[in-house]
């Protein structure tokens, strides 16, 4: 092959390329920029857990171990405890509460279940998707790290309204 | 029961079934799912629930299965259109007042209720009325209660009658209103815990397990009790290394016991978890010195060193708590690793003169629940062997026995009697001796009883037919026990089987007896040996003849009167860490199965054993593994010749020790013995009139029992608190008096920490 043609091949190519690219310049932009800007999320995403309280701060959990029956990778420990006092003094909404409830994010697979499961809707997903750690024991989430009321949650996102329209991708483009 | 046999036709299918079978029994064992709450087989017909409708032709209406025997030529259908409406419909109105509490109730998930509605019942409920709320409360430390929950199938009351012979719990009121309560609120029995057993739901729950766990959560294992010798099979429900809870459901395991456990077998396993356990070896350098933490390598070296320099005078102590495995071990360590014959079980009695004049076969509890004639001579099974108890009053109740007592305490059994022989305090061996020599007519004097007493009983053996058991308590001499084991045999005749049952205090005392063959009494060994391998306390008042001895060594899971005297003090594995067996008063030789891994650094009591013998230079060849331990047994007792774990798997088949009467043996020595005994009796003595008070040896608090905090609380006499919605155990202090919140912090009692929160307290409990 001669070198022209090289060289007609490869402008061509490299034309080609930058048409894409100045066409899309005018174009509506869906790069975000994270962490500068935050991300909008759906409303139905599934981040890190959140375990919820009533209106009293009373913790929602009656520790009935249904959602560590229902997740399919294991992750969830919990130990059950018996608190007698009344209401106004007790940690949990019920007398029955999880002394202990771990959630192991080095397995857990966001699918859901455990939410389905509780019976109480004590457990929904949250939007916290920031979870990367630099040792994996740190993966181990206490209750401590789930409850609604202790949990930090990130600024670096948004949920999207219901009647907004998000990124998916059956968005034409 | 009669083997003839009937035509029986099901959804068109002919069977042929057994005359007198009951009808859903029947159903159920050729595949026809029957849903059902009262009926419970080994209980008195109830037919409250309605749930098991069938139609049987030419029979007006709907007929509860469960109350119907078979008769020839019936046509049964079990399933129709008509039958389902009226199960839905009555499942509904079973739900009506049900709280949706499955969430925080203990029995989610292993519940009747919940079980019969997803298969049987519809899954919308069509009422709207409010729920008649009731909150959950406590009948007895150990017993909790959430009334809405009931479904009024009445088993509970009737397993308390039936099996208990309490009458505790009872149905009250009328209609609508009816409940199940106790009298004065409160239940002051002997706290078996079978009404939670058979309760389909979750209105009788167990409080020390409460809230503890889930039942999906907890791995089972069926294993024997440790506490009687009735070798009762139940089921360790263990998470994470921790036990939660013991139970003889029938879902989980199916021995001998049914369902049946008392309190210490169901409730009293708070030991094994304890805080208190021994964690590691221990040595005590210096006589008088702190016993100091150590490592295995080092305690079996330093022991070994130590019992080297002991040479021949080395004795050996097996508890009978123990499992075959390591008692068996432990003989092998005198004879073949320190060449010693001085070994000896600590036992509350010696059961040798028993097996050694055994002149009749052993009888199982089945054999007693169906036997003609019972004769209890001593002894207090309701406290002490509550299986054989139940069976005994089942026997009674359902069978129709005649029960005989003898014995010098009026004791709770003795209301069931027939006819109870109310001898002189301390004069059962005069009975023995009359009872096995009827010539002497001088005895009876002695005894407290009319001769007419002792010739009625003799006429009702001899009218017998069928089986007749005689079963005596540690409570007599060892020459009366041998006496009696020695006569028994003399009572058999064409129509008639002579049986015999022990009642040993252990849960192992037949097998260490059967393993510890030659064992000399404690006593002589505590006495004439140097240096001491203990495994398992002493009772306390032989604690003393350790003082001044060369060299102790104790295996022991918990600190206790006898670790004082030890040298070195190694931790051994309690029973649900261990594999191996027991062998119990019927003589079968049954699993006992590891359920959690030893706690902290201890170790099965026969591999301390081994591992001290391998350091003195002797190899049992064990390899560290039980079955192997097992083989050696049955190589060696002739009584266990053959047996094999696998043959011993299936814990509702239990093989039976092959024990052969033996030839009658000259007795005279030991007549003799009695003889003197008897007459240095005096001849008027007092008799005991008061009954013995309801757990007054089940609920004694010991190193095992005292760490499940309830049973200090049902020592103390079971009080009844002041509010019933919470725990006893807030609102009193172990020695069962009212818990001042000051007194509570100052003494700092084994309460959970979020109770010691003064306000708490005060605020939901009225203090005195
Ligand atoms: S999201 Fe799924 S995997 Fe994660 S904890 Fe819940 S059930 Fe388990
Ligand atoms: S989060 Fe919900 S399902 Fe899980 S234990 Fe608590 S109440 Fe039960
Ligand atoms: S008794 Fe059974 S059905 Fe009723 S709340 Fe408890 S688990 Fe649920
Ligand atoms: S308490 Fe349980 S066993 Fe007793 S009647 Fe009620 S449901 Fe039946
Ligand atoms: S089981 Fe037949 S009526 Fe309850």
């Amino acid at each position: 092959m001669s070198i022209i043609t090289d060289v007609i091949q490869s402008t061509v190519a490299v034309i080609k390329g930058m048409r894409r690219t100045l066409a899309e310049i005018p174009r509506e932009k869906w790069t975000v920029q994270y962490p500068d800007d935050p991300i909008t999320v759906q409303p139905r995403y599934r981040g890190m857990h959140l375990l919820h309280v009533d209106e009293n701060g009373k913790e929602k959990c009656v520790a009935c171990y249904l959602c560590a029956a229902a997740c399919p990778s294991d992750c969830i420990y919990i130990e059950a405890e018996d608190d007698p006092r009344p209401y106004e003094q007790r940690v949990g909404r019920d007398e029955r509460f999880a002394k202990v409830y771990n959630i192991d994010y080095n397995r857990c697979i966001f699918c859901g279940f455990c939410v389905e499961a509780c019976p109480k809707d004590a457990i929904t997903h949250g939007y916290n998707f920031e979870i990367s750690v630099y040792n994996r024991s740190d993966l181990l989430k206490t209750k401590n790290d789930l409850l609604i009321t202790k949990q930090k949650q990130s600024k670096n996102y948004r949920v999207a309204l219901s009647s907004e329209d998000v990124d998916s991708e059956y968005k034409e483009v | 029961m009669s083997t003839e046999l009937i035509k029986v036709t099901i959804n068109e299918q002919e069977f042929e079934v057994e005359k007198g079978a009951k009808l859903i029994e029947v159903c159920r064992e050729k595949g026809f799912g029957i849903p059902s709450f009262c009926y419970y087989g080994d209980l008195a017909l109830q037919a409250s629930c309605r749930m098991c409708l069938v139609r049987i032709e030419k029979m007006p209406k709907l007929q509860t299965s469960c109350t119907i025997t078979c008769t020839d030529g019936m046509i049964v259908t079990t399933q129709s259109e008509e039958i389902e409406k009226a199960q839905r419909a009555m499942s509904e109105f079973l739900l009506a007042n049900h709280p949706l509490d499955c969430p925080v109730c203990d029995r989610g998930g292993e519940c009747e209720l919940q079980e019969m509605v997803m298969d049987w019942g519809d899954l919308e409920e069509r009422f709207v009325e409010r729920k008649n709320a009731q909150p959950e409360k406590f009948l007895s430390p150990i017993v909790a209660n959430d009334p809405q929950r009931c479904i009024l199938c009445k088993r509970c009351t009737r397993v308390c009658d039936e099996w208990m012979g309490e009458e505790a719990i009872e149905a009250g009121n009328r209609g609508v209103n009816t409940v199940i309560g106790t009298y004065g609120g409160w239940l002051g029995c002997s706290q078996c815990g079978n009404c939670i057993e058979v309760c389909p739901t979750g209105t009788l729950l167990d409080g020390v397990y409460r809230h503890e766990t889930r039942p999906w959560e907890m791995d089972q294992t069926r294993t024997t009790d440790v506490y009687s010798s009735d070798g009762m099979q139940l089921s360790i429900g263990s998470r994470g290394g921790e036990v939660h809870r013991i139970v003889a459901r029938d879902r989980y395991v199916n021995g001998l016991n049914g369902e049946f456990l008392d309190v210490k077998a169901r409730f009293a396993h708070g030991f094994i978890n304890s805080k208190d356990r021994i964690k590691t070896p221990l040595i005590r350098y210096k006589k008088g010195g702190k016993l100091i933490p150590s490592t295995w390598d080092e305690a079996i070296h330093f022991v070994g060193s130590k019992l080297k320099e002991s040479g021949n005078n080395v004795g050996v102590v097996a508890s009978s708590r123990l499992t075959n495995e390591s008692i068996f071990t432990l003989k092998r360590f005198a004879t073949e690793a320190v060449n010693s014959n001085n070994y000896a079980v600590s036992d509350a009695y010696d059961l040798a003169p028993f097996f050694d004049n055994l002149s009749a076969p052993l009888c199982t509890h089945k054999e007693i629940r169906h036997a003609k004639t019972i004769l209890l001579i001593g002894g207090e099974p309701e406290e002490e062997q509550t299986f054989t108890a139940k069976q005994i009053r089942q026997a009674v109740r359902n069978g129709g026995a005649k029960f005989i007592v003898v014995h010098d305490t009026p004791i709770r059994l003795a209301a069931q009697a027939s006819q109870f022989i109310h001898v002189n305090k301390g004069s059962l061996d005069a009975f023995a001796l009359a009872f096995a020599d009827q010539s002497d007519a001088t005895i009876t004097k002695k005894l407290g009883a009319a001769q007419t007493e002792i010739d009625d009983l003799l006429k009702t053996i001899g009218e017998t037919e069928g089986d007749f058991i005689i079963m005596f308590g540690g409570d007599l001499s060892a020459e009366a026990q041998a006496v009696l084991a020695n006569v028994a045999g003399s009572f058999a005749s064409d129509t008639r089987r002579a049986l015999l049952h022990p009642l040993p205090l252990y849960n192992n005392s037949v097998g260490a007896n059967d393993m510890m063959a030659g064992k000399k009494p404690l006593e002589e060994v505590l006495r004439t040996s140097k240096a001491l391998l203990i495994a398992g306390s002493l009772p306390e008042d032989k604690t003393d003849l350790l003082a001044n001895k060369d060299f102790v060594v104790v295996q022991e899971l918990f600190e206790t009167a006898t670790t004082e005297y030890a040298d070195v003090v190694l931790p051994a594995a309690s029973f649900a860490e261990v594999d191996g067996t027991f062998t119990n008063n019927a003589g079968f030789v049954q699993r006992v199965r590891k359920a959690i891994e030893p706690i902290h650094q201890s170790k099965p009591d026969w591999v301390i054993a081994s591992m001290i013998a391998r350091e003195l230079g002797a190899d049992f060849g064990y390899n560290f593994s039980s079955t192997m331990v097992f083989k050696a047994i049955a190589d060696s007792v002739p009584a266990y010749e053959g047996l094999r774990y696998p043959l011993l798997k299936d814990e509702s088949k239990p093989v039976q020790a092959k024990y052969s009467p033996v030839a009658k043996r000259d007795l005279s020595n030991e007549f003799a013995a009695l003889r003197r005994k008897v007459e240095a009796l005096p001849e008027t003595s007092e008799k005991i009139t008061e009954t013995p008070r309801v757990g007054h040896k089940l609920h004694r608090v010991t190193t095992m029992t005292g760490k499940t905090d309830q049973f200090h609380l049902l020592a103390a006499g079971n009080p009844k608190p002041e509010n019933l919605l919470v725990s006893p155990l807030v609102q009193f202090n172990l020695d069962g008096t009212p818990r001042l919140v000051e007194m509570a912090e100052a003494a700092s009692v084994n309460v959970k920490d979020r109770i010691d929160d003064k306000e708490t307290v005060a605020s939901k409990v009225v203090l005195k």
